[in-house]
């Protein structure tokens, strides 16, 4: 219980300062802390799989996609300088929004109660207990195997999607290239290797 | 003793409306994506509460999907807004207005 | 079957020589003119069924229960379809030679068959709509001939106030038509005779009455819609003499013959329409003294004896109110053709000031013509006599002393001016030479001279003149019954009186006792007749007075009454009450509704539009983060609908 409420007020001061950061690069150590809290969470409600995926993906994939990123856009030591304010003072809307529905929210679930079901609690290694690694991987390929074969088909349509976004323009991806003259013949590649 | 599942959705409430004012609020794109990330998570926090209560495998699985898709999705921006801000002097989502009837 | 031809042959001759008068030219005088000549003598065919009794029968179409259209050819149908097609045909035939040159030859017979075919369908109808149906279209007929002349501006406004004024009429007849519809459920003469008297109270009867009156009133030139009547003068003289004499405005005769039974069970209508009809005799006849156009002169003349044939059967001496139009269709008829032969032949002169001295010139013209007037003024042994006796007679007979003395009056007015018109136009020497002013005459174009009237033969086409006898036969034809034909009345069981025995009810208040006989008062009449004709000898026709004519012509002229120059006013007070208020109320949503109003909703259509794109156009910042903004609205809409159903509202689903 007092995990839970260190938790808790871990996860909602990183939030607040990724959100609030200067600098992108506090952002993405405030979200760090953010997602291991989380998981932390996640263990608290018996879900160790999904903690243990959370800190892989997310913290340790996505996190580090967000650290390249930035890199990319701040090479040539330039800082991220901002235009002018086009929409000043969004903040009060936006906050009286987020306020407004933050309380539709409590305002729901505080007046539905329902109270957590008894779960046994497996110990640690057993197959098949709640959340566990077995029942997870039973649940995903058997009930949901569907869904497993899209998540994958999804993942294949972002590669390839990023790559056809950011892609360079040079003759291995060939999606830039200048279009071909008529009439003229394309060069034999020169380079082989021995 | 176990926590009320109450406190786990608010919880979820509060970073979700976090999140929410970070989207809104904050003009570089990439903190933009990272508060969208947060949303996934308040999101996910939510799913697996409620596996929890009813003890129902489908919310991990969920949870799962979710943590796929966003990473998909997260890519796919990121290399966006890689492109689009590659030659720009500001990185400001602001300048790009180019749909502005 | 013959009584379909009888009334489809004349639409067929307008629908021909419409369509393809530029190719028959100046065939389609004969091809019309023949095919009113098979009308009549279809007509004639049809004598023995139609005089049989009921009549004739034949049914068109039933539309609903009750309203069931067609044909009947009855005694009274008789009458009227044999002076139609006889005088029609003979009028054709003379307007061969009339308007032998104009270019628009072979459209005038077109209007002429047509009018022709809607005449036939007012008359053969057997219920009250094919009646309205018919009445309508004889109103636009007379709109088509009057302006024939179209490029003259003076006939085309004629023809517009004629038809305006007609559909005046046209109006009171609809809500009778309505009335008897509501009443009594059907629209055919036999269902309505047979049920009037049970399903209209007295009130409701009147106002049948009424409405038909005044639809009489306005086609057959009745004070107060008779100005129309004097103006359409303006159509060339065959169109006046068949339309405006002869046949059209006597519908209104007709109509009230036909309702014969309504009016006889109404005594307050039938005085009504006596009043109105004496009333009319009267004063047409004293606008007929101080006329000078010689069509003119004959229009007013017209607008009095109708005004006799409408008194006649207003009081309910119907068969002699039919007489009376019999009689006249043909002296009337004769009358307007030979003042056609003596414009034709002066070159379009229509002003009897510019005249004189005709007999020796035309002598035919002046036998014509006296023949004519001896007959309109009941001569004794012309046909007028008979008549108009009949009916001057018939008021006393009924019980209306005042309308029989205003008979008598008119009687003797006639005999002056009908005079006058001929020795002005046949005696003395010739003045079509002397300068118009010195006649009195200042606005030239006013009074008909040549310089107006809209003959157009002479500037456009090389002028070939057709055969004279086929202007003066079928003059020379009218003369006969112009002279014999009043002889069917002759005495107490004369034929016309057993023609219709027992056709017409007889009105419900008994003859009163009448303090002369007959004879007596057919003196009287003559010695009035006498008296009118003694004042016009001495004022126009003595010798002493022809060698001064110019000088008292111009005297004449200049003293004219105002009142009669202008028509007792009444086409002013139309002028200021209706025509002025109808045009500034034009020129009103001219130059306010029209721009300010209609055009202004449309301009507003458009400009609410612009609005509201520009509405919407506010929303579209291309600003990423505004749009992030309303989606974050939509997730609170959300979230307030649950929070709502599921927290305030007990358990939802």
């Amino acid at each position: 219980m007092i995990a839970f409420w260190i938790l808790a007020v871990l996860m909602i001061a990183s939030a607040v300062f990724t959100v609030s950061a200067k600098k992108p690069v506090y952002s993405v150590i405030g979200l760090l802390a953010n997602f291991v809290c989380l998981a932390g969470m996640y263990l608290e409600l018996q879900a160790e799989f999904l903690a243990v995926i959370q800190i892989v993906v997310y913290s340790g994939a996505i996190l580090i996609l967000f650290v390249f990123v930035i890199a990319l856009l701040s090479s040539g030591v330039r800082p991220f300088d901002v235009g002018p304010d086009r929409a000043p003072r969004i903040l009060i809307p936006a906050s009286i929004l987020a306020g407004l529905t933050l309380i539709a929210i409590t305002a729901t679930v505080v007046r539905t109660p329902s109270a957590l079901a008894k779960v046994p609690v497996g110990t640690t290694g057993e197959a098949n207990a709640f959340g566990s690694v077995g029942d997870f991987g039973v649940a995903l390929f058997t009930t949901n195997l569907l869904p497993f074969e899209v998540t994958a088909f999804i993942l294949m349509v972002a590669v390839i999607g990023v790559v056809l976004i950011a892609g360079d323009d040079d003759a291995v991806t060939g999606s830039r290239r200048k279009p071909r003259r008529p009439g003229k013949r394309e060069p034999i590649v020169k380079d082989r290797v021995a | 003793m176990s926590i009320a599942p109450e406190y786990y959705i608010v919880l979820s409430a509060v970073l979700f409306s976090i999140g929410v004012v970070g989207v809104i609020a904050r003009r570089n794109p990439l903190i933009m994506l990272m508060s969208i990330e947060l949303l996934f998570n308040a999101a996910n926090l939510a799913l697996v509460t409620y596996a929890r209560v009813w003890a129902n495998n489908a919310g991990h699985v969920f949870a799962f999907l979710v943590i796929t898709v966003a990473a998909a999705e997260a890519a796919i921006g990121l290399a966006i807004v890689a492109v689009t801000f590659r030659r720009t002097p500001f990185v400001d989502v602001d300048e790009v207005s180019a749909l502005r009837g | 079957m013959l009584l379909y031809a009888l009334w489809l042959l004349p639409l067929f001759g307008g629908v021909l020589l419409w369509a393809f008068g530029p190719q028959l030219r100046s065939w389609a005088g004969p091809i019309g003119a023949a095919l009113i000549g098979v009308g009549f003598a279809v007509a004639v065919a049809l004598w023995n069924d139609a005089t049989a009794p009921g009549g004739l029968h034949a049914g068109l179409v039933t539309w609903l229960p009750g309203w069931s259209f067609g044909l009947q050819l009855d005694r009274l149908s008789l009458i009227w379809s044999l002076i139609i097609t006889g005088v029609g045909f003979l009028i054709h035939v003379y307007s061969i030679g009339y308007m032998d040159g104009d270019r628009a030859f072979a459209r005038f017979f077109a209007y002429m068959n047509f009018f022709v075919f809607a005449m036939m369908t007012l008359v053969l109808s057997d219920n009250v709509i094919g009646l309205l149906v018919g009445w309508g279209l004889v109103g636009l007929a007379s709109y088509f001939l009057i302006g024939f002349w179209f490029e003259k501006p003076s006939a085309v406004a004629a023809a517009r106030k004629a038809f305006v004024m007609n559909v005046v009429g046209d109006v009171g007849i609809m809500f009778a038509v309505f009335l008897i519809v509501a009443r009594i459920g059907s629209i055919g003469y036999a269902d309505i005779f047979a049920h009037f008297a049970s399903a209209f109270t007295p009130a409701t009867l009147f106002l049948v009455c009424l409405g038909l009156f005044i639809g009489c009133a306005a086609k057959s030139a009745q004070v107060p819609l008779h100005t129309w009547l004097p103006d359409a003068m303006e159509g060339p003289t065959p169109v006046s003499a068949l339309i405006h004499a002869a046949t059209m405005v006597t519908a209104g005769v007709y109509l009230i013959a036909r309702f014969a039974p309504l009016w006889s069970a109404s005594a307050d209508a039938r005085e009504l329409v006596g009043a109105i009809g004496g009333l009319t005799a009267l004063s047409g006849a004293i606008l007929g003294c101080a006329q000078w156009d010689i069509k003119r002169i004959l229009a007013y003349s017209t607008m009095s004896q109708i005004g006799y044939m409408i008194m006649g059967v207003g009081i309910g001496a119907y068969d002699a109110g039919v007489f009376h139009f019999f009689t006249h269709a043909f002296f009337k008829a004769q009358l307007f053709l030979t003042a056609g032969i003596v414009i034709h032949a002066l070159a379009n002169e229509q002003d009897v000031r510019r005249m004189g001295g005709l007999r020796k010139q035309m002598p035919f013209a002046f036998v014509a013509m006296l023949a004519g007037v001896l007959a309109i003024c009941g001569v004794p042994g012309f046909s007028g006599f008979f008549s108009k006796d009949a009916v001057i007679y018939g008021a006393l007979e009924s019980g209306h002393p005042w309308l029989y003395a205003v008979g008598v009056v008119t009687a003797g007015i006639t005999a002056y001016y009908m005079f006058r018109l001929l020795f002005v136009t046949f005696f003395g020497a010739y003045r079509g030479n002397v300068d118009p002013s010195d006649l009195g005459i200042r606005h030239p174009e006013l009074a008909g001279t040549a310089a107006s009237s809209g003959h157009h033969a002479e500037e456009e086409e090389p002028h070939h003149h057709a055969p004279a006898w086929l202007m003066t036969v079928p003059v020379g034809i009218l003369i006969v019954p112009t002279v014999a034909i009043g002889w069917l009345d002759a005495g107490p069981n004369g034929y016309w009186k057993q023609f219709f025995a027992g056709f017409f009810p007889r009105a419900n208040d008994v003859a009163v006792a009448v303090p002369i006989s007959d004879l007596l008062s057919s003196g009287l009449v003559l010695l009035v007749v006498a008296i009118g004709f003694a004042i016009a000898y001495l004022r126009y026709g003595a010798p002493a007075v022809l060698r001064d004519a110019v000088a008292r012509l111009r005297t004449e002229t200049v003293r004219m009454p105002a009142v009669l120059v202008n028509a007792y006013y009444f086409d002013a007070a139309y002028d200021a009450l209706l025509v002025r208020p109808a045009r500034a109320l034009g020129g009103w949503f001219d130059r306010f509704v029209d721009p300010h109003v209609i055009d202004a909703g449309v301009r507003e259509v458009g400009i609410t539009s612009q609005w509201l794109g520009h509405l919407f156009r506010s929303f579209q910042t291309g600003l990423v983060r505004a749009y992030a903004l309303s989606i974050a609205f939509g997730v609170l809409c959300i979230a307030a609908y649950y929070a709502y159903a599921f927290a305030f509202t007990g358990s939802g689903r």
